[in-house]
């Protein structure tokens, strides 16, 4: 798990954002959320997702339940723990600092 | 989700693997549903919403990482299985569980002994820097050295201590006794006890601190002693005083004399000697006056505590000067000695050896024989995983379609080597837990059998602890050893044996092969040397030992004074005493001999066959004085009668002999006539004994008897008339049982009004087999592992033959076919047999020869390559072979050649 290329990190940070703002919500909404407010800039392999959250998890960030969704069907709802609300803070100044960094370059160079 | 999560994932994975698979259906189910509402057939929805999703088994497996151990998961699968597969064959695992449970458990116990006595160090502060002092043993010319003598005076070590300062610290600690021991009050009762002699500062040598009260201290050392102390062991405190902290300052008898208890020694210190626990402590300065004064008094261990820094030969080359003073003023004291001894005395020197593990004499006798029984074990063991090798073997072959099957799905090679060894090792650890609890019991036993009744060996077998961690390590190194060769063999199978099947099993057969030879090897080493120590143990028993043993009760009795450790030397300053003793004790003789149901009764010094012995010079007139020191043994009236050592010549000793003065009358035995006189007829010849300078005439002449053991051929000896002594032995021939002997014994003493009191009472036989617990336990041990190693070696002989006359069937059906008879047939398969029999009894023999010669001392009239004991051991080892041979054989003669070619 040792690796953190900028991809994975934004995913992290993507979702951790997500689960901050929108509160419990299964991972099929998570896959829906980013896409939408991406307007659709941002098409993730939706598979993908589920390993991230599995390993958040395991990480402590985020938690699940198995839970009844609007349609009645059961579904994993995750939710920010507090390990994974400072994780939000850091990554989100990391990603600041990062993206601030490359516009400087692009605008510079 | 933590690793807790985590570890109950890999052992419930199928949980897990579900909801990872709901999640994933559930996802793409939504997005089906919503590509669906936008307008998508649902055809393409789907194959749309699988496109988005990625490749659903790698990111299955990806989660599956996360969530859960796979290592973990991989091994309790591995042991899932390998369990399920046990359970199909109970009986397999019930003999091999059975037979590596009994050889691990035989190693562990042994193990566990050899721990106690020989490895562990004490349990003292540093035990790496404490030495003890020695020096090699003095001995006649022609007769081999004895041990190492680690016995000094009092006087050597207080010189010793002062010139050790300050490279290090000395403390004494005497050899431990068994003495009475009597609790405060008048009416408690008299017991034995464990006894031992210290200096005042050998507790805190030892950094040993007190439970209760106070330890010695250089206060103790004063002489005379300001004030009779004793310090009690914590063990024995517990089980005498029920840890009663109130018993400072108690009193306690000890042979007689008073102690105030100053203490008790913290739990698990049990002195410095292995195989003894000691109860009482005492100082040093309270032994016997003269012993503290005498420098030719050897009755103390020295054990010092070395400074950092300091090797045991520097401080060797302090001490030489002083202990060679030594050496040189006690031969000056002896002007007769003959050269060859005194030079040895004047050249010997003081020798610093590691004290680490203490100081022992159990040690000293057994453990060379522990040693040895310890690889009588392990060869059991490796029979054992002979065997079961073996077996999975031939199992292995039935499981040859299932391995081929999987390596033809791709399954790793390592892999299934990782499976079938951890089948291996759950064989080998249930043997190991039911070998631990085996070990359990068997330890304690095995201890009792080689001691004494009265003395035992005592112990601290680390069950628990140490020996638990063996018994785990060789468990694991045993399903190393029997499932690496099977494992490997069968995760090479090739898929293409699923076709040919008989392809690639040739190899198998030779890996089979090799296990018997071993195991034949082995059994073979085993029961040949089972047979030299049981030979050795017969030949010893056949010996005329020169008296009859049988129906002897052997009592020691004391008188009321204070018990002298040296009579000879009691009687010379007590001669009042020592004639009112005599008439009480030749009294006494004569009435027990006399009494209903007593055969013969005698008086002696102590008993024979027990260590105890005097011996000096001899001067035959006319010649110099002896080269050796000849054994000297006062015995009453009727000694020869009740032993029944035939008198060849001339008269008994008779009550007008004791005491006598100028020309003491002797008895002296057969050999002692031949060497001095070289002649039988001495009665009426004189001679005279070394330092006392007694003249005695020879009265008559006894058979030659055994006077230490057995072993060594019958020494001359010269028998004394008895003098009177505060203790003594009564040898009591009568088919009486111990109780009605000492009643008849109390009843007696008490008309005579002597005070006299048994101190113990034991039968010459139980003497004499005392001097063979060696022999025994390698007689015993040896035998029994001989057994159980030719049975394990015949039923893996047994099982390799059956296995390969079973794949042999086409082959003999066709040879039936054409006419070979039932001979041909049976002798096809003997052919096979011999081989490897042949093979493994060569090997056998020569590790058998080469370890016998190794320890010839322990052996009694065995050559290294004994005839005898070969062919014996030759003949067991055919007989049980031809019969686990036969079987197979015999079955296969049997075959009908049509349903054996129909077979294929």
């Amino acid at each position: 798990m040792g690796k953190t290329n900028s991809a994975q990190s934004a995913l992290d940070l993507l979702v951790l954002t997500i689960l901050e703002r929108r509160g419990p919500i299964h991972g099929y909404g998570i896959a829906t959320a980013i896409q939408d407010l991406s307007q659709e800039a941002l098409r993730i392999e939706e598979g993908s997702l589920y390993p991230a959250l599995h390993r958040m998890e395991e990480l402590g960030w985020i938690a699940a339940e198995w839970k009844m969704s609007e349609t009645g069907r059961r579904a994993r709802f995750y939710r920010l723990t507090s390990a994974g609300r400072k994780q939000v803070l850091s990554e989100s100044e990391r990603w600041a600092s990062f993206t601030a960094g490359v516009s400087r370059v692009l605008r510079h160079a | 989700m933590s690793w807790l999560s985590r570890l109950w994932n890999a052992v419930n994975p199928r949980q897990s693997d579900e909801d990872v698979a709901e999640e994933m259906r559930d996802h793409l189910e939504r997005r089906i549903a919503g590509l669906k509402e936008a307008g998508l057939s649902a055809e393409e929805a789907e194959r749309q919403a699988r496109l988005w999703y990625g490749n659903t088994t790698r990111l299955r497996e990806e989660s599956r990482d996360f969530r859960l151990w796979t290592a973990l998961e991989g091994t309790l699968q591995d042991i899932r299985y390998a369990w399920r597969g046990m359970r199909r064959g109970p009986a397999f695992v019930i003999t091999a569980v059975l037979s590596l449970a009994l050889a691990i458990g035989a190693t562990t116990a042994i193990y566990s002994i050899v721990d106690a006595a020989i490895l562990r160090p004490l349990p003292v502060f540093k035990p790496d820097e404490l030495f003890t002092l020695s020096w090699p043993d003095v001995h006649d010319p022609g007769s081999p050295a004895g041990r190492e003598r680690t016995s000094f005076s009092y006087p050597e070590y207080l010189r010793f201590a002062a010139v050790a300062k300050p490279a290090a610290r000395l403390g004494l600690f005497s050899f431990p006794n068994r003495v009475d021991a009597q609790g405060p009050s008048a009416q408690s009762a008299i017991e034995k006890v464990n006894r031992a002699f210290v200096s005042g500062e050998a507790f805190d040598l030892l950094g040993v601190s007190p439970a209760v009260g106070r330890l010695f201290s250089a206060e103790e050392d004063r002489v005379p002693p300001p004030h009779p102390v004793a310090v009690l062991s914590y063990e024995y405190w517990q089980k005498r005083f029920h840890s009663d902290p109130s018993v400072v300052g108690r009193s306690l008898t000890i042979e007689g004399k008073r102690y105030e208890i100053a203490g008790v020694a913290r739990q698990g210190f049990f002195g410095v000697e292995p195989g003894k626990f000691i109860d009482v402590w005492l100082p040093a300065t309270s032994y016997e006056e003269r012993a503290l004064a005498a420098p030719d008094w050897h009755w103390l261990q020295i054990i010092g505590r070395s400074a950092p820094g300091i090797s045991p030969l520097r401080l060797a080359a302090m001490l030489q000067p002083s202990f060679h003073e030594f050496q040189f003023n006690a031969v000056k004291q002896y002007p007769t000695m003959p050269a060859a001894i005194r030079d040895q005395f004047l050249k010997s020197a003081i020798h610093v050896r590691s004290a680490a593990s203490g100081v022992s004499s159990f040690r000293e006798t057994f453990s060379r024989p522990l040693w040895i029984v310890f690889g009588v074990a392990a060869g059991i063991l490796l029979i054992a995983c002979a065997n079961v090798a073996s077996i999975l073997l031939a199992r292995s072959t039935a499981r040859s379609s299932e391995m081929a099957m999987r390596v033809s799905l791709g399954a790793a090679r390592m892999r299934l080597v990782r499976q079938m060894l951890t089948e291996s090792l759950l064989l080998s650890l249930m043997a190991g837990g039911l070998g631990w609890l085996f070990a359990w019991t068997l330890a304690p036993l095995l201890v009792r059998s080689i001691s004494p009744a009265d003395d035992p060996v005592q112990l601290v077998l680390a069950i628990h602890t140490r020996v638990l961690f063996f018994c785990i390590g060789v468990s694991t190194l045993s399903a190393v050893l029997f499932g690496l060769a099977p494992a490997w063999q069968a995760s090479g199978t090739k898929p293409m044996t699923l076709v040919r099947s008989s392809f690639g099993q040739l190899s198998k057969l030779r890996v089979g092969k090799f296990c018997v030879s071993i195991q034949v090897a082995c059994a073979f080493c085993l029961v040949m040397t089972g047979a030299a120590f049981l030979f050795s143990l017969g030949n010893l028993l056949r010996v005329n030992p020169g008296f009859d043993a049988r129906n002897v009760d052997v009592l020691e009795i004391t008188t009321e004074a204070p018990k002298s450790d040296d009579p000879v030397a009691w009687i010379a300053t007590h001669p009042g005493e020592e004639a009112r003793l005599r008439n009480l004790t030749l009294q006494l003789q004569s009435q027990m001999a006399s009494q209903p149901g007593i055969q013969g009764a005698a008086l002696a010094m102590w008993p024979i066959f027990e260590g105890g012995g005097w011996s000096e010079q001899v001067i035959i007139p006319g010649k110099g004085p002896s080269e050796r020191e000849e054994i000297l043994y006062r015995v009453s009236p009727g000694y020869f009668a009740t032993l029944r050592t035939p008198l060849i010549a001339g008269r008994d000793f008779e009550v007008k002999d004791s005491g006598a003065r100028g020309l003491i009358p002797a008895i002296v035995n057969e050999a002692f006539a031949r060497r001095y006189f070289n002649d039988l007829n001495v009665v009426g010849r004189e001679f005279s004994i070394g330092k006392s300078v007694h003249r005695v005439v020879i009265v008559g002449v006894a058979a030659d008897a055994h006077y230490y053991d057995l072993r060594t051929s019958a020494d001359p000896i010269v028998y004394l008339p008895t003098e009177g002594s505060n203790s003594f032995t009564l040898y009591v021939r009568s088919p009486l049982n111990f109780g009605q002997v000492v009643r008849m014994l109390d009843r007696e003493t008490q008309a005579l009004g002597s005070g006299m009191r048994v101190r113990g009472i034991t039968t010459l036989e139980t003497i004499v087999g005392n001097t063979l617990t060696r022999e025994k336990l390698l007689a015993g041990v040896g035998g029994a592992c001989a057994f159980l190693g030719l049975l394990l070696a015949a039923i893996g002989l047994f099982g390799l033959l059956s296995y390969s006359a079973g794949r042999r069937t086409k082959e003999i059906g066709i040879r039936a076919a054409l006419g070979a008879r039932r001979t041909e047939i049976i002798s096809l398969i003997l052919k096979e047999a011999s081989g490897l029999i042949t093979g493994g009894l060569v090997i056998g023999l020569a590790g058998a020869v080469a370890a016998i010669t190794l320890f010839r001392s322990l052996l009694f009239g065995i050559r290294a390559a004994d005839p005898f004991v070969i062919g014996t051991a030759i003949g067991i080892f055919l007989a049980t072979g031809l019969t686990a041979v036969w079987l197979p054989a015999y079955r296969a003669a049997k075959l009908d050649p049509m349903s054996a070619l129909r077979q294929e």
